[in-house]
């Protein structure tokens, strides 16, 4: 990664690096928290790690072939319970965010974030098929089952780049640190907006919908916003 | 005597300080390449403008703002015509910040060139061009005209606006407005999430429109000759609608509440999607 070329390691990043591991594994280390507040690249390096850890997590999600996706979308987008993904170019710019250290991790996010919203229809192409098979559950029971889970790792992936995004953001410049947070205001209120509505009606599939691209939004702009605090 | 002095500094203070604003140079060179290059710009702030031409060339011009910025211009393969160029701002100074970091770019590319723009606090400007492009800003206004080809374009909070676009075109802001003007494009994806939408003009045979706002409003002004499908939704937002639809039967157990129309204006040559969380749409005749 370019930035460690420059980087200039302190006996501080030195202990860091020694207890990393131990905090990775759940030991308490308030150093290691405490160093990350202070030094952006430990804090890039430990972000990227929980990113990495957090993708580990996911691994066991076998991934069908791109014949079965398309098949699911094509029906989950005649039905209108999907919206269709229009973002082929949102991945390039991920890519060459490798280039720096910060956006790695949510680049991490990002691949984290893809393999959810590919699991999502899934998840509710599932119990639909069942539905429609043994008639048991009514489609917004099944649907209101079904966006649960991907929802809330959503949420807690979100919050991981918004920490490291928050802790990073003094390196901004001023006018793109307002537009960010203008960017992140007005998306935060759509989710909070989209889970107060699901909370009154679970089985909102427009209401869910909008909650998942308000994440992914969310998810995208952090991670061009680390790309420019990494520069 | 003090007070004399500090008069006598700043008279000779002001002038060199009003030299340093007004600091600006000037370049420009033409780059042989091949006839669809790839071509990639980063900047930081400033005004970008792309114009499409039928030389296998591209010129740019450009104009940094402060000493301490420089142009930095790649080409591969580094000898003969270029496959790839790359053109990149580099600011040497941290200390030079805002307006002091501009670079002011006018390129004129090959017709079929393939373009990858990021100017976060700056704008873009495409006019008569047909190419592939891929244009990211944060607070930079994004504007199309005349543009064939595949267009995408990005910004956070920056509008964009998009006249006469032919080809595919997808449009993301998050707080921006979007606007569309005489579109010809069959495929045509939109959306924002507290910005507004106006798409103003017909919708081309078999073509596919998908518009998208969280909150804002959304406009669409159609001749009344029109011929396309209507799916439209909004959860809490107004749904207005002054164009003569034959509805269609609704679809089985949609699993949302609010408003919605499905219908079929004309023969309904063409797919048209409009959603919305809370944000007003409005659908009348031009």
């Amino acid at each position: 990664m370019m930035a460690q070329e420059n980087r200039q390691p302190t006996a501080e990043c030195g202990r860091f690096d020694a207890e990393l591991m131990a905090y990775l594994e759940g030991e308490s280390r308030p150093f290691v928290a405490a160093h990350v507040r202070e030094c952006v690249f430990c804090a890039v390096v430990l972000a990227d790690l929980e990113q990495v850890r957090f993708l580990a997590r996911q691994m066991p999600l076998a991934e069908p072939s791109p014949a079965v996706w398309a098949n699911v979308r094509a029906r989950l987008e005649g039905e209108g319970l999907s919206r269709p993904k229009a973002r082929n170019w949102d991945w390039l710019h991920a890519l060459r965010a490798l280039a720096n250290p910060a956006p790695a991790g949510a680049l991490a996010s990002l691949m984290a974030l893809g393999i959810l919203l590919t699991a999502a229809p899934h998840a509710l192409q599932q119990p639909e098929t069942t539905a429609s098979l043994f008639s048991s559950a009514s489609p917004a029971e099944v649907a209101a089952s079904a966006s649960q889970a991907p929802e809330s790792q959503l949420a807690h992936m979100v919050a991981d780049l918004e920490a490291t995004y928050k802790a990073n953001e003094k390196f901004l410049a001023p006018d793109l640190r307002a537009t960010y947070a203008k960017g992140l205001s007005s998306l935060d209120t759509s989710i909070q907006e989209c889970q107060d509505s699901l909370r009154k009606e679970p089985a909102n599939t427009l209401a869910h919908d909008y909650l998942v691209t308000a994440y992914t939004q969310k998810a995208e702009v952090l991670a061009t916003a680390l790309e420019f605090q990494g520069r | 005597m003090k007070g004399g002095g500090a008069a006598l500094a700043l008279l000779w203070l002001a002038p060199a300080s009003l030299l340093l604003a007004g600091w600006a140079a000037h370049d420009s060179r033409t780059i042989e390449c091949n006839p669809s290059p790839r071509i990639s710009l980063s900047n930081l702030n400033g005004k970008v403008l792309v114009r499409g031409w039928d030389k296998p060339q591209v010129r740019v011009e450009y104009t940094v703002f402060s000493p301490r910025v420089e142009v930095d211009t790649e080409l591969l393969p580094p000898t003969g015509p270029a496959d790839k160029i790359r053109f990149t701002t580099h600011v040497l100074d941290p200390m030079v910040n805002g307006s002091e970091q501009a670079a002011d770019y006018t390129l004129d590319v090959p017709m079929g060139a393939s373009l990858e723009i990021r100017n976060p606090q700056g704008s873009v400007q495409f006019e008569k061009l047909q190419a592939d492009a891929a244009v990211e800003a944060v607070g930079g206004r994004i504007s199309a005209s005349d543009f064939s080809g595949h267009l995408g374009a990005r910004s956070v909070g920056g509008d964009i606006e998009i006249v006469r676009p032919s080809g595919r075109v997808e449009a993301y802001s998050i707080t921006g407005n979007l606007h569309f003007v005489s579109s010809a494009t069959a495929k045509l994806r939109a959306s924002t999430t507290s910005g507004s939408i106006l798409y103003e003009g017909d919708f081309l045979p078999g073509g596919d429109y998908t518009l998208s706002t969280y909150s804002g409003a959304m406009d669409i002004v159609s001749p009344p000759s029109a011929s396309f499908e209507l799916r439209a939704k909004t959860l809490r937002g107004k749904l207005e609608n002054s164009l003569r639809f034959i509805p269609k039967r609704r679809s089985a157990s949609p699993l949302y509440s609010g408003n919605s129309l499905l219908g079929t204006h004309n023969a309904g040559k063409a797919t048209v999607e409009l959603t919305s969380f809370s944000g007003s749409i409005r659908i009348r005749p031009q």
